[in-house]
């Protein structure tokens, strides 16, 4: 691979959008799944003796599915929370991909892209 | 699970953030001897819940990294390209193998691991070259010598099959890999110490996403064990980098190598 004479970015103002948006992304990931766990936890505690886990793990659409219904449920919470933690290197690398597009750097789009097209396939063989 | 259990685990991912921090290395090669060895758990699941962990100081590190600048963005991502193939390897493959080979395996890396870090500690390797006119080139300020470092990198091919090599002992052991990219980067690539650290613990989250839902689809993600052991993890790694500014000395790697070597010694004889 030839990668002589590449830079990293057009100039340093458009540097900061792309690290701005990627360092958000994994703030909101990496916290809110976090707080995900630990409500979880705190419920899974108060309810003590009642808490059965399911004997396999859950696809994930039925996950975040049961939290936008509402659902309080321990595992509910901590499973949403863990798929949430998974996920966030996908959002990061989707984020990535929308800041090279804003500063149109369109070879790094295709970097972003590839890694993204490669994340995803695990995830859709994975969960087949 | 016991409160006895959820406190044990929010304390063992605690210390193995601690000293992973404290040494620049993640947590896992702390957190999978613990959670295999004193808390009992199947090989597998122990390498689950230290890819999730992996995932999460990952990230919190990185966020503050990327808007320091220290990460070469685009460097990292090229790079992603080979460590996510070698973590989808290392990751199916760890699923075909028992627990045991995985354990002797896991046991071998440990060695390793305390080979390097020993090794470090007598190098002169922050002595590296900078590269002029190579590729990638970027710059950061450096706030513990208030200069703005400017850089750039050479023999990237290389650097891109070290990252396979890394991404695949990710996806299979449950570890970050930075231990084989950060010297790679640093020695073979001439990035400065500083911008190949924070470039490497950038790929890791996006390297171990890669494995993370294989694990997931075979059933070794507990939400009641991995929650505890995450946030223990990433409390401990917090308090390691403060306790790492106020601890200065080349006798912490010297004890930790041979904390290591004891622990891969006792993970290799309990699959005999």
């Amino acid at each position: 691979m030839n990668t002589d004479g590449l830079t990293t970015g057009k100039d340093s103002g458009a540097h900061h959008l792309v690290e701005r948006w990627v360092g958000r992304t994994l703030r909101f990931g990496v916290w809110t799944s976090a707080g995900l766990m630990v409500a979880g936890l705190l419920l899974a505690w108060l309810s003590a003796g009642s808490l059965r886990l399911p004997s396999e793990n859950p696809p994930p659409g039925e996950v975040f599915r049961s939290l936008l219904a509402g659902s309080l449920d321990p595992v509910t919470l901590m499973f949403a929370g863990l798929l949430l933690l998974m996920l966030t290197p996908f959002l990061r690398v989707l984020t990535a991909a929308a800041g090279f597009a804003a500063e149109k750097d369109r070879r790094f789009v295709v970097v972003a892209l590839v890694v993204f097209a490669m994340l995803l396939g695990e995830l859709v063989f994975s969960l087949r | 699970m016991s409160t006895v259990s959820f406190l044990l685990l929010v304390l063992g991912g605690g210390v193995a953030g601690t000293m992973g921090a404290m040494l620049g290395l993640g947590g896992g090669v702390f957190l999978i001897p613990f959670l295999a060895l004193v808390f009992g758990l199947p090989m597998h699941q122990a390498i689950a819940t230290s890819i999730l962990a992996v995932i999460a100081t990952s990230s919190a590190g990185a966020a503050m990294n990327v808007e320091r600048q220290t990460v070469n963005l685009r460097l990292g991502m090229v790079l992603e390209i080979a460590t996510v193939i070698g973590a989808i390897f290392g990751g199916v493959t760890a699923n075909i193998l028992s627990g045991e080979v995985l354990s002797r395996i896991f046991a071998a890396l440990l060695l390793f691991v305390s080979f390097m870090m020993i090794w470090r500690t007598r190098s002169d390797i922050d002595a590296a070259a900078p590269v002029i006119n190579g590729s990638f080139s970027s710059s950061y300020r450096d706030e513990a010598t208030d200069t703005v470092v400017t850089y750039s990198v050479k023999r990237v091919p290389v650097v891109l099959v070290i990252s396979f090599i890394a991404g695949n002992i990710s996806g299979l052991l449950g570890v970050g890999g930075g231990i084989f990219k950060v010297p790679a980067m640093h020695m073979v690539a001439g990035m400065p110490m500083k911008a190949a650290t924070a470039t490497s613990n950038f790929m890791i989250g996006v390297t171990a996403a890669a494995s993370a839902f294989i694990y997931f689809a075979h059933g070794h993600l507990n939400p009641m064990i991995v929650s505890p052991a995450v946030l223990g993890v990433l409390g401990g790694s917090f308090l390691g980098v403060s306790v790492n500014r106020r601890i200065k000395g080349s006798f912490l790697p010297w004890i930790f190598a041979v904390v290591l070597v004891l622990v891969s010694i006792w993970m290799f004889w309990r699959t005999l």
